[in-house]
């Protein structure tokens, strides 16, 4: 049932041309070379220190490794890192 | 971003830090409640470091009594803060206002009147009316009334046709325009003679009103009655007075002397210069010596070193004296070439002399060579209207 739901919305966004972030409410991670990494619409923080954040999301917990990481901003929709990022990993 | 955080300057931020063993928990729960955090640091395990805004800061009271964690502030920043500790620097605060309050008195004064384009009237005359109506240096430039000051000027001096008044800064340019004015008009009403401007040969009379007194070929001295406004009966006593009206053409020369020596001494600079700085506040300046100057022969030049390079009246000057070493050189020209020369601005200048409608008959050039000096004359002959209007008596 819910993976006929799932598909119905991914071919209605494919279809219409709609971001599927939004339709599908999935996260969106965008990543300014290795030094700045944007996550919208999250699910809130589960681990953060200098060296790995966690953050759980509709896809599973995004897992991010690197140094210096500091949160430049947070709020209930986004999350902005700073700092050296050497991996992204998607724990589902 | 530099707007984002000139904005958090104004409205003041703290640094605080934060310490607990949920901080994820915090974290999340701040941002569900709509709290701006920014810049946070985990700096160890169990310590977060971060920046919120004043009333963020207030709000995170509850979250942190949820969590069960720690705030401890570590810094105030802003300018909030900053003016919450002049309260305790009150000369500096009331230093700082009266600061501006200087700069904003000192700069709606006038300080200087400067007058541009007056030939006939002098400046002290007019800076003297305008002191009567209170515009000197010294007052305050909003009070000045342009219009009145304009309306003043163009009343008391006929002269003038035009009066722009501007201030700019602390300065009061007046801008005149004076117009030319006409020739003094004596009513037709007033019995005149007409008498000769200057000396010459009379050449022809044309008299259309009263009696000529001077015939072709006499000679005119300055003064002299031309044509008589003074009609006598040759029967009876009686004079009649008229208004004289005419023209009356004469002979008159007009000469101009050049001289010029052959040999001639000529200042040539040899290019090595010696300078001497002076600073100047108002008439008084101090020269830097350093150094008698080491020529014998030297011309002065005198420069003004503009601050900054604007364009702009300073109370205070710096000046570099330049003296500049010349060699004297005597030079032997050519007596053909001063001889032309001369003649050209010989007849320059009379060009400027002679009135605008005449008639030039003859010009003669002589050139004498004496004692190193060639001296050129150059007379014209013109033919002329000297009659001038005067009054009788």
């Amino acid at each position: 049932m819910d993976n006929r739901m799932e598909n119905l919305k991914y071919s209605i966004s494919e279809a219409l041309e709609l971001p599927k972030d939004i339709v599908m409410d999935l996260p969106k991670i965008i990543m300014v070379g290795n030094i700045q990494l944007n996550i919208s619409n999250h699910k809130g923080i589960i681990e953060y220190s200098q060296d790995t954040l966690r953050v759980n999301s509709n896809i599973g917990i995004i897992k991010i490794t690197g140094s210096n990481l500091k949160l430049k901003t947070i709020l209930s929709e986004e999350i902005v890192v700073d700092g050296t990022i050497d991996g992204i990993e998607i724990i589902s | 971003m530099g707007t984002i955080k000139a904005w958090n300057f104004l409205k003041g931020y703290v640094i605080i830090k934060i310490e607990g063993l949920t901080l994820e928990r915090f974290l999340n729960l701040a941002a569900t409640n709509d709290i701006y955090l920014w810049d946070i640091n985990r700096v160890d395990y169990t310590i977060l470091e971060m920046k919120a805004t004043i009333e963020g800061f207030r709000a995170l009271k509850e979250i942190v009594n949820k969590v069960g964690c720690r705030v401890e502030i570590v810094e105030k920043r802003g300018l909030p803060f900053i003016l919450y500790k002049l309260r305790y620097r009150k000369t500096l605060g009331i230093g700082f206002i009266l600061f501006f309050a200087i700069i904003a008195l000192l700069s709606s004064i006038i300080w200087d009147i400067e007058i541009i384009g007056n030939e006939k009237v002098k400046d002290e005359e007019i800076l003297h009316l305008l002191k009567e109506e209170k515009i000197k240096e010294g007052i305050i430039k909003y009070r000045i009334d342009k219009d009145y000051v304009e309306n003043l000027l163009l009343n008391e001096f006929d002269v003038f046709s035009f009066i722009s008044v501007e201030i700019k800064g602390t300065k009061l340019i007046i801008e005149i325009k004076e117009r030319d004015l006409p020739p003094e008009m004596i009513d037709e009403d007033i019995p005149t003679n007409i008498v000769a401007a200057k000396k010459g040969i009379i050449e022809k009379v044309i008299a259309r009103n009263g009696k000529p007194k001077v015939r072709k070929g006499d000679v005119v001295e300055k003064g002299d009655v031309l044509i008589s406004g003074i009609i006598s009966d040759e029967f009876s006593e009686n004079q009649i007075l008229v208004h004289a009206e005419g023209e009356v053409f004469a002979r008159t020369l007009y000469s101009y002397k050049v001289e010029e020596p052959i040999i001639k001494t000529i200042k040539e600079e040899t290019g090595r210069v010696f300078e001497r700085k002076e600073f100047k506040i108002g008439e008084r300046g101090i020269q830097f010596i350093k150094g008698d100057i080491p020529f014998e022969d030297y011309v002065e030049e005198t420069e003004e070193i503009k601050i900054l390079n604007l364009d702009i009246n300073l109370p205070f000057k710096i000046l570099v004296h330049k003296y500049k070493e010349v060699e004297t050189m005597e030079i032997k020209q050519d007596i053909e070439l001063i001889k032309s020369s001369n003649h050209i601005k010989a007849v320059e200048e009379l060009n400027k002399q002679l009135p605008l409608e005449v008639e030039i008959i003859s010009k003669d050039v002589k050139h004498y060579v004496r004692d190193n000096v060639v001296t050129t004359y150059v007379i014209i002959e013109v033919i002329e209207d000297i009659g001038v209007k005067r009054p009788i008596n």
